[in-house]
């Protein structure tokens, strides 16, 4: 992070702030530092959209994440921007390949797809969020079922829209205060299956709403959007 | 003299460059709350961002000072101290964050608010995980260009995204205690002793009428770790 660091200089410097009391504020003699990072932080993470568990495997170390149904999304992890990330997902036999750039600031999810017939694919949605908030929770609602038209979700019980006319392959996402909640999809118009409960929204947290292809309709998770420690 | 709310309060004080020049922040706003009663505990580490308090990192310079004592400048061989350390050693009642020009990549035409965001929220969580009270205080006003290229607009987005990003900590406008260009700086971003002694005068105000310290004083302050805070493991390098 120190950009013009050198023995020398941290010599120099060292001297100049170690001399005698000031009769000012010596700050011209503070060392230039960077007042940021060179490029924003930049994060990905995994989620299995079926009911039976694939894994992901990254090319180079070889290293596996499973993605099982009772833990189908992973954290997201922070990876260089700009540079490709290579790997596969893996579904018995299959492997549907991975390759994703993410750019300064950006927060992508790749997902795992497996059809109707078992054919494994996979789809990346980006986010650039375009601002945080600590005192408010932040929703993401991300279509994942080309079935479910003019996607949307309300509030349980409600006839409030949160998200509404949400693509086939997007997401979208907003701010909504820190309270318990449960939200009800609505393809075309109609609400689809039961409402899904979320729980108490924490402020400051973020958290995704995915809904994707399933035996007799759409169906939705949820998860939190943490960030891998 | 009405009693201030900081008296007896044990106060940490971290930050940036700000806080490792004689005649800055670790003089001027130590003494007022010193002044006030507080036993404060203040450590600078030039170029130090949010996340830098949660590692020990090797900064340019650095100053450490305690109580009444006299500020011990350091050089090369400063770092910063984990946070989670520093308050099991103080055991503070606030902790206070003078961070902020540290982070508003004045000299880059985007500012990383990822970045910013991961980093702000890393410190204010593990401040939160050990139930103490913090507040931090934004950036001031500099003058436009030099070497560090502040400039008014950035100094601007950079505090708006702080004041909604640091929470459960208290945020301090800095903004509020001049107008741009007041503080003479020498650099663009450094003050001169006055411009150094208005802020941190300011900041004491502040601090004493912030919510954190009206809890604490509603609530009483923790049992000090001792009447001289010891220096962090870090700091005594």
């Amino acid at each position: 992070m120190i950009h013009l660091s050198s023995r020398l200089r941290r010599a120099a410097l060292a001297a100049t702030l170690l001399a005698a009391p000031f009769a000012s504020a010596h700050a011209a003699d503070v060392a230039l530092y960077p007042t940021g990072p060179s490029e924003d932080s930049s994060f990905v993470r995994f989620v299995n959209t079926g009911d039976t568990s694939i894994s992901l495997e990254a090319t180079g170390s070889k290293a596996i994440l499973p993605l099982p149904p009772s833990k189908p999304a992973s954290d997201f992890q922070p990876v260089a921007a700009n540079k490709a990330l290579v790997g596969a997902f893996i579904l018995g036999t299959q492997r549907a390949p991975i390759d994703v750039t993410v750019k300064p600031g950006e927060f992508a999810t790749v997902f795992g797809l497996v059809s109707a017939k078992g054919e494994l694919s996979t789809k990346v949605v980006r986010e650039l969020p375009e601002d945080f908030n600590a005192l408010r929770a932040s929703l993401a609602f991300y279509n994942l079922d080309s079935t479910c038209t003019q996607a949307g979700l309300k509030p349980a019980g409600r006839d409030v829209a949160l998200f509404e006319n949400v693509p086939n392959g997007e997401a979208k996402r907003r701010f909504i205060n820190p309270v318990a909640l449960s939200v009800q999809l609505v393809c075309a118009g109609k609400p689809q299956g039961a409402p899904l409960a979320l729980g108490s929204l924490a402020p400051g947290q973020r958290y995704s709403v995915f809904a994707v292809p399933a035996t007799g309709g759409t169906r939705v998770f949820f998860t939190n959007d943490a960030l891998t420690n | 003299m009405a009693l201030s709310l900081l008296a007896g309060l044990s106060i940490l004080v971290l930050g940036e460059s700000h806080l490792t020049i004689r005649g800055s922040l670790i003089e001027s706003l130590h003494d007022e709350l010193n002044k006030q009663g507080a036993a404060v505990h203040s450590i600078g580490a030039c170029g130090a961002s949010a996340q830098d308090w949660l590692v020990k990192k090797t900064v340019d310079c650095g100053a450490d000072r305690t109580g009444t004592g006299k500020a011990v400048v350091r050089g090369p061989d400063a770092t910063t101290t984990p946070i989670g350390q520093l308050i099991a050693t103080d055991k503070p009642d606030l902790v206070v964050l003078v961070i902020g020009d540290t982070m508003a990549s004045y000299d880059k035409e985007a500012f990383p608010k990822t970045w910013a965001w991961q980093s702000v929220t890393s410190l204010t969580k593990a401040i939160a995980a050990t139930n103490t009270r913090c507040i931090w205080v934004g950036p001031p006003w500099g003058t436009p260009g030099g070497q560090y290229k502040k400039n008014d607009v950035r100094v601007q987005l950079m505090s708006r995204f702080l004041s909604t990003n640091v929470a459960p900590c208290d945020y301090v406008d800095s903004l509020a205690f001049s107008k741009p260009g007041q503080w003479t700086t020498t650099d663009g971003q450094h003050f001169t002793v006055a411009g150094y002694k208005s802020w941190g005068a300011a900041i004491a105000k502040a601090i004493a009428a912030s919510d954190s310290a009206k809890a604490v004083a509603r609530t009483g302050a923790k049992p000090a770790a001792a009447a001289v805070i010891p220096a962090a493991p870090g700091a005594r390098k």
